[in-house]
């Protein structure tokens, strides 16, 4: 191992880019809360702040965990140590989580593990994606009535470098969009479980059902009003972010 | 009053706090925390020119904050939404006694509303119906994330608030202001549920829920519960901010309440002294909406709509016959000491 090319920060940091604050479904390099990564084969440590003291602890702890099971992806890598700076319960985080243990563990007064929370989130998450990627097939002239028909076999994303096929069903309509908004919503879709077959429809309702083309357009609203909320609560991390950690420049 | 364009803009600010957050009354570590959190929203949202110090910021008295609400900050009215975080301040942080110096020595100016914590059981029944026998509230302010003892909170929705939201319908207190923004507890299950509001709205149809900060960071199943309940408000505090700091995304949570919710149903507060109404609602009344921006929400964020907000639909709650306050207003004190007189003169003349 000593022969190849050393694992450095750059590695965890690649890693660790995949993490994404559950709240805002950002990467948490982007959103800037890696302050942080040491590199000490076989041993990472990632240190962390995040907007307030007071983010919530479960929000924290996914954080922090995903950042350690990324790292630990990495070859050379058998441990990794999280500490979370600044935080209310940043010693029981820091230390729970290095050491692998379970949330529910740590914390004595928490209701149960963290896959609810995680499963709500990720839910959030689809449906803004969800709000994206139709408004792109919008762009193409493809309404979301029309969207609400489609299966994931319809679509060939990335079919032409950077934009994806798409065969709209009984109108004989072929359409390309661009492949990020809508191949971030299938990574998200498949990921819970939402879409897995070729004959699954592509899009659902917010509870997860086939959309009624008739109400395409609110189910539409109510994507946008959940991806509004995502780039509210963005907004607000993000001032306090700045305040917190004094990024504006100082005069 | 704020002008606009030409015309008034009698403005009632929804959420103002008298806090004691110095030292001295700090009880619990948590206290501590707790105003360092508020000083980072503090400086987070507020223009540099116009940023307290922290040591301002813990504790400011009734002079200063009568200033920068009516003197500087264009509000003709204020309505006090105590917090009482009992267990993190040693005499509360933000009590309706304390709020009640205020009131008391300005009361055209301000509405003091009370509070209750259902966990408090029958004792705290009796302190509420004192309470409410001593200061006349017609609204209460609830903090359903406060810690008490070994509870990390409490909900909206429960046997034990259901009891104290019956006695406000007996005492006529109509307007309910839960507290929904950021928790950090329950731990995981409930953290970011606005259902115990939907409940209760639906439970109590003679009450008006005024949720403060829109659900943020829930404002998706806010809306959509305000949508379904027509006595569920929104109250802008926390939200206001972003017109200044950042216009776009304020309008589009704009945009968002004026497609859910409607013009009648969206209220202005600053969150004093979180920030000063001031600058904010300077920001808010420039705020606009783009043409793109209007075409998707199919909504208009024109003067008249500014108006409802900034101060006619909370006047509706309340009972503030807006006309009439303007008379009142022109000859009291703190129209004397800022020399406020001439804006309220045209009321005057319409009559």
């Amino acid at each position: 191992m000593s022969r190849s090319a050393p694992i450095g920060p750059s590695d965890v940091i690649d890693r660790v880019e995949r993490v994404t604050d559950p709240e805002l479904d950002r990467s948490i390099v982007d959103l800037d809360y890696v302050d942080d990564v040491a590199v000490d084969p076989p041993t990472a440590t990632i240190e962390l702040t995040l907007p307030t003291a007071w983010c919530s602890p479960a929000f924290a702890w996914m954080m922090a965990a995903d950042a350690r099971d990324a790292a630990r992806d990495l070859p050379g890598i058998e441990r990794v140590r999280v500490r979370l700076r600044d935080h209310m319960h940043g010693e029981e985080i820091s230390r729970g989580v290095s050491r692998r243990r379970a949330f529910e563990d740590v914390f004595d007064d928490a209701e149960d593990d963290l896959s609810a929370v995680r499963a709500q989130f990720d839910h959030k998450a689809r449906v803004a994606r969800q709000y994206d990627a139709v408004e792109a097939l919008a762009d193409a002239g493809v309404d979301p009535s029309q969207s609400a028909r489609l299966r994931r076999r319809d679509v060939d994303v990335d079919a032409l470098d950077g934009r994806t096929a798409v065969q709209v069903p009984n109108v004989d309509l072929y359409v390309t969009i661009p492949t990020e908004p809508i191949e971030r919503y299938v990574r998200k879709a498949e990921a819970i479980g939402l879409v897995s077959a070729p004959d699954d429809r592509l899009f659902a309702t917010i509870e997860g059902e086939p959309v009624p083309p008739e109400d395409a357009e609110t189910v539409h609203r109510r994507a946008r009003l959940t991806r509004t909320n995502m780039h509210g609560q963005g907004g607000i991390c993000d001032r306090l972010h700045e305040a917190r950690n004094g990024d504006r420049t100082d005069a | 009053m704020y002008q606009h364009e030409g015309e008034d803009v009698f403005v009632i600010d929804g959420h103002v706090h008298y806090w004691d957050a110095s030292k001295e009354n700090i009880a619990h570590e948590g206290g501590e925390q707790f105003i360092q959190c508020f000083y980072d929203y503090h400086t987070g949202f507020t223009p540099e020119e116009k940023q307290w110090s922290l040591d301002e910021y813990r504790k400011y008295d009734k002079d200063r904050m009568v200033r920068d609400l009516f003197g500087e900050g264009y509000a003709d009215m204020a309505m006090f939404q105590p917090t009482y975080l009992s267990d993190f301040y040693e005499e509360g942080f933000n009590t309706t006694e304390q709020n009640a110096e205020l009131a008391e020595e300005y009361p055209e100016r301000f509405v003091l509303n009370t509070s209750f914590d259902p966990r408090d059981g029958e004792e705290g029944m009796e302190e509420f119906e004192r309470k409410v026998e001593k200061y006349d509230p017609k609204g209460v302010k609830l903090y359903t994330a406060e810690w008490r003892g070994d509870s990390k909170g409490w909900r909206l929705d429960s046997e034990e608030a259901f009891e104290y939201l019956e006695k406000c319908v007996e005492l006529g207190i109509e307007n309910i202001h839960p507290h929904k923004g950021p928790t950090i507890r329950p731990l995981n299950r409930d953290a970011f549920d606005v259902k115990d509001v939907d409940d209760a709205a639906t439970s109590f149809p003679e009450l008006n829920f005024v949720v403060e900060h829109v659900g943020l960071p829930r404002l998706d199943d806010f809306c959509w519960i305000a949508a379904q309940e027509p006595n569920v408000y929104g109250g802008l505090a926390v939200a206001a901010p972003f017109a200044e700091q950042r216009p776009r995304k304020f309008a589009e949570i704009m945009g968002e309440l004026l497609f859910w919710l409607g013009e009648d149903r969206i209220v202005f507060g600053s969150d004093y002294a979180i920030w000063e109404p001031g600058w904010l609602i300077e920001a808010v009344m420039e705020a606009e909406l783009t043409a793109e921006e209007r075409a998707e929400y199919g909504v208009e964020l024109t003067t008249d709509v500014k108006k409802k907000i900034m101060g006619e639909n909370i006047a509706e709650l309340y009972d503030i016959d807006i006309e009439e306050k303007k008379q009142e207003l022109r000859d009291d004190e703190i129209a004397d000491r800022f020399d406020l007189e001439s804006q309220y003169e045209g009321a005057a003349a319409d009559d």
